[in-house]
């Protein structure tokens, strides 16, 4: 009797700590935002949106559609297979430690158990790089953009599966802490990403159409005309900080790392299409 | 005469004293048409106001259409301190705004702040 | 005569008078307190970095007020380190208010 009642204490505590700690599934958010830009474009077709703002803008997709005609990219997908090909000092190449390479865009960003947060590609590339005797890349600008835009290349039309292991309740802690970064104010601007990317997506800043955050992960790495090279996915939410004017976090560090994990997610279902070509 | 010198010499220096005000801090109650006008290029500058990027003003170029036009203010706030409060703060009315505030955060310094009201007010 | 040339320097009293209220902040503002209003503004600064609400350019207005400050220009370097100061309490206190994730409600949940 007494382990009974004691059982049902411990069954009202942990109900309650998981009603508490999390309010929705990462399946739920899912819906709801997924529904949300459906409501809101409703003769755009879900895949179209890995096409960012010229899903929604006829206009910017046309100029667009002119560029990708020659793709500024290109020459970074050549780069990046010699350097996928080359052989590292010690003879080993990135095959060894990505066997169904270079097609591995679709498995990233994961879960990683046993170091107990997400792995995104540019950090496993770089692990590879250094388990091998090799430099690490820088995570922002120059050679790492070139080997991603291979990798990504190879990768088109694998579908986006971010899996939130439920037998770990540090991964949900870190969709947790992604979707929390997503959705709080920052900087003296006072935005969140969801304030022009969600609230406010396919209205007009200025002259230019805020683009919906469903489908932003997918086409990464990309080319954009305001760089006049290619950049990295944590290399944009460095300019979108501080564009809100806070102090950027640092690239492959925690918070940007569970910000691409859950924006990667919301994303779910949608086709990678990277590399990309943007403004 | 000596009483009415002295009263002479009281209003000169108190005079002189405003005076001297104006001359030494900048001119940040010129008031009336020149606050206006200040005001209104204050809040065209795309890094100060940039009041465009998300409002239309009419005759202005290339405004965003994100939040509503800058029209009929003068009914829409008969009072003027509603219209400061809501530039100065817009989360206090709507928690969900997503304009920013240019009074609380200092985006402007509460000189400008101040013309930006006196000609947003005008609209 | 007496009168006028009292009448001018009571002119002249009065702008010196108004001058000397307005350099005032000049007059006691000293390096070691100049040097104190930026330690403040880098504690401000450091608190609201602690809970990832630093703003952008708040460092750098203190690198620029010390900077002010060596080459001997006091008052912009307090009235900067006084606006750092301002930006790190602002950022903390946004970081503050943005503690407890609410979800928009635009976003419909069945």
């Amino acid at each position: 009797m007494k382990q009974l009642f004691r059982q049902m204490t411990l069954m009202v505590i942990t109900c309650g700590f998981i009603t508490a700690a999390q309010a929705t599934t990462p399946e739920e958010d899912l819906a709801a935002f997924q529904k949300f830009y459906k409501k809101r474009f409703p003769n755009v077709e879900t895949s179209d949106f890995v096409n960012g703002a010229y899903s929604i803008d006829p206009v910017g997709r046309e100029n667009w559609e002119a560029i990708e005609e020659f793709p500024p990219y290109e020459p970074f997908i050549d780069e990046g297979q010699a350097m996928w090909e080359k052989p590292f000092a010690n003879g080993k190449t990135y095959k060894d430690c990505f066997p169904d390479g270079p097609a591995i865009a679709g498995k990233y960003p994961q879960w990683d158990k046993e170091k107990g947060m997400v792995m995104t590609l540019p950090l496993a590339l770089n692990n590879c790089r250094e388990a091998n005797g090799e430099k690490p890349m820088k995570y922002k600008k120059g050679s790492i953009n070139s080997i991603l835009s291979y990798i990504s290349f190879e990768s088109r039309g694998q579908i986006t599966n971010v899996e939130i292991p439920s037998d770990d309740p540090a991964a949900l802690q870190a969709y947790e802490d992604g979707k929390k970064f997503y959705y709080s104010r920052r900087g003296q601007l006072n935005f969140s990403c969801a304030h022009c990317h969600l609230q406010n997506a396919g209205m007009i800043l200025r002259t230019e159409t805020l683009g919906p955050a469903l489908g932003h992960t997918t086409h990464f790495p990309v080319y954009r005309s305001k760089w006049g090279t290619v950049g990295t996915l944590h290399r944009r939410f460095t300019g979108c900080n501080k564009q809100v004017r806070a102090k950027p976090f640092k690239a492959q560090g925690e918070e940007y790392r569970n910000l691409e994990y859950f924006l990667t997610y919301m994303s779910n279902g949608l086709p990678l299409n990277g590399p990309g070509a943007r403004k | 005469m000596i009483g009415n010198t002295k009263k002479w010499i009281g209003m000169a220096g108190a005079i002189s004293v405003l005076a001297g005000q104006f001359l030494v801090t900048p001119a940040s109650f010129a008031g009336g048409d020149k606050a206006i006008e200040e005001g209104k290029k204050i809040s065209f500058d795309r890094k100060k106001g940039n009041c465009l990027a998300c409002h239309n003003i009419i005759g202005a170029p290339s405004p965003g259409n994100i939040a509503p036009a800058l029209v009929a203010m003068k009914s829409r706030f008969p009072n003027k301190e509603d219209l400061h409060k809501q530039i100065w703060d817009a989360t206090e009315k709507n928690p969900e705004s997503a304009m920013p505030p240019f009074g609380k955060h200092g985006i402007l310094s509460e000189a400008d702040f101040e013309k930006v009201v006196e000609y947003i007010w005008t609209l | 005569m007496q009168k006028k040339l009292l009448l001018i320097f009571s002119l002249l009293i009065g702008i010196l008078c108004s001058g000397i209220a307005t350099t005032s902040l000049a007059e006691d503002t000293s390096a070691a307190k100049v040097q104190k209003l930026i330690e403040a503004a880098d504690a401000a600064r450091k608190q609201a970095a602690g809970v990832g609400g630093e703003w952008r350019d708040t460092g750098k207005m203190i690198k620029k007020a010390k900077t002010l400050m060596e080459k001997g220009d006091l008052v912009k370097a307090a009235k900067l380190a006084n606006k750092a100061a301002k930006q790190g309490h602002l950022g903390y206190e946004q970081a503050m208010s943005q503690k407890t994730l609410t979800m928009p409600s635009y976003l419909h949940y069945e």
